[in-house]
């Protein structure tokens, strides 16, 4: 039995990937006890102890190293833990840096390097782009609003102005990208990243790369119906021979080592490099339900074992979001406000 | 040629496994897809046609040409691919 701490269990409207790699990790062939990692008394996974054996809170990335090394290594003793799947963009900077640490302890992990990590800031996306083969749209990199509106006046309408890690909002006028650009200096600061707009299918790829230039499997997908925060409700697997192509171009030129996700915008022949996550996307389930069970592969990656490589998936198998409901007890928010644990 | 990448079912539901569109098409659509398949011309087409539905075969032409306009636009059908 490999005990395995997986975080991102908040399966809200914004769900992030914990619930999906645990039900993967549960479907694979190595037994398994899970413990969750959540920031908050109210993530939903906490509750659903029928997928998650014990439920810690950590403290907040932004709180430091050290607090967030402690209570690992708190919940190592506790559980004895063997291994943590961190799930979410926020900690991960802090998984990696403590990575020879948590690995000097005992507690293994499959990540990403800093520098690959660092791929993933969207003023490097032209950079990665042209490394593997495919296209980013028009972008600049502004840091400050005259930089900006010489930018907008470069620019096709629509575009979307971006943090450089996180949010985008479309503008269809000048106005509107005056009022984003205000909104995301505000929230996230420089530099905003003004795109151009491309039309086409929003296709994206999951996958896991061994570190050394190959991968355990890749899955690619085309979202059919988002939510109005644009997550996917239901999806279709798609098996485009040039998005596939670019992914393992991805794996081979970074020596990518753990989960990623690449978002594209397919529009013919061409294809868009729109974002990279160096995580499993919330919809990895997909995944695991098409016969690739990569949380399970990323999981014996970690623990040193081989994983599968083969990845032979059909097109045309359909993803499908619900909601759910739940009661349960007080006394289980009650231990994880108290104690932070349950 | 891009029409023999779709997932054609006898109901009528077409499947591009390399986009993940899908769409439907009438009895009409569904005879014309799977002649085009057969590498058959729109004229050889619409031959067809007005023999099993009892049109006129300009008729059916400009019903063949109609649809293949459609699928064009669909980016499922070039059609430089069969002007020879």
């Amino acid at each position: 039995m490999v005990k395995v701490a997986v975080s991102g269990i908040n399966a809200v409207d914004n769900p992030g990937p914990g619930l999906g790699i645990i039900k993967g990790l549960r479907e694979g062939k190595t037994p398994v006890s899970v413990v969750g990692l959540a920031y908050d008394a109210m993530e939903p996974g906490i509750y659903l102890t029928d997928l998650i054996e014990r439920a810690y809170l950590l403290p907040y990335p932004s709180e430091g190293e050290a607090p967030f090394l402690n209570r690992l290594l708190y919940i190592k003793e506790r559980e004895g833990l063997e291994v943590v799947i961190p799930a979410l963009d926020a900690e991960l900077p802090l998984f990696i840096d403590l990575e020879p640490r948590l690995s000097a302890y005992g507690l293994k992990t499959f990540l990403p390097t800093q520098k690959q990590f660092k791929l993933r800031a969207k003023d490097h996306l032209p950079i990665v782009a042209e490394a593997i083969g495919i296209k980013t749209p028009n972008t600049l990199a502004v840091t400050s609003y005259e930089e900006f509106t010489r930018a907008l006046s470069q620019l096709k309408f629509p575009v979307m102005v971006k943090g450089l890690f996180y949010k985008a909002l479309r503008a269809y006028t000048q106005a509107e990208a005056q009022q984003h650009f205000q909104a995301i200096v505000a929230e996230w600061g420089y530099p905003v990243i003004v795109q151009e707009v491309v039309e086409g299918e929003e296709m994206n790829v999951v996958g896991v790369g061994d570190g050394e230039g190959g991968h355990f499997g890749l899955l690619a997908i085309k979202k059919l119906w988002i939510t109005s925060l644009g997550k996917i409700w239901t999806g279709v697997t798609v098996t485009h021979p040039g998005l596939l192509t670019a992914a393992e171009n991805f794996v081979r030129h970074f020596r990518w080592r753990g989960a990623f996700e690449l978002e594209t915008i397919v529009s013919g022949d061409e294809i868009y490099l729109i974002e990279i996550n160096p995580r499993f996307p919330a919809w990895i389930y997909f995944a695991v339900g098409v016969g690739i069970n990569l949380p399970e592969r990323l999981l014996k990656a970690a623990l040193g074992e081989e994983p599968e490589r083969d990845w032979d998936y059909p097109a045309g198998k359909l993803y499908i979001r619900f909601t759910d409901d739940r009661v349960t007890d007080l006394e289980v928010f009650q231990h994880m406000v108290t104690r932070g644990e349950r | 040629m891009k029409l023999n990448r779709l997932a054609i079912s006898e109901e009528g539901f077409i499947f591009d496994p390399e986009t993940g569109n899908s769409y439907t098409v009438n009895e009409t659509g569904l005879l014309i897809l799977k002649k085009l398949r057969e590498g058959l011309g729109p004229e050889e087409i619409a031959e067809a046609m007005s023999e099993e539905y009892e049109v006129s075969p300009e008729e059916a032409l400009r019903d063949v040409q109609d649809f293949l306009e459609t699928i064009a636009r669909f980016g499922l059908w070039e059609e430089k691919a069969w002007l020879k």
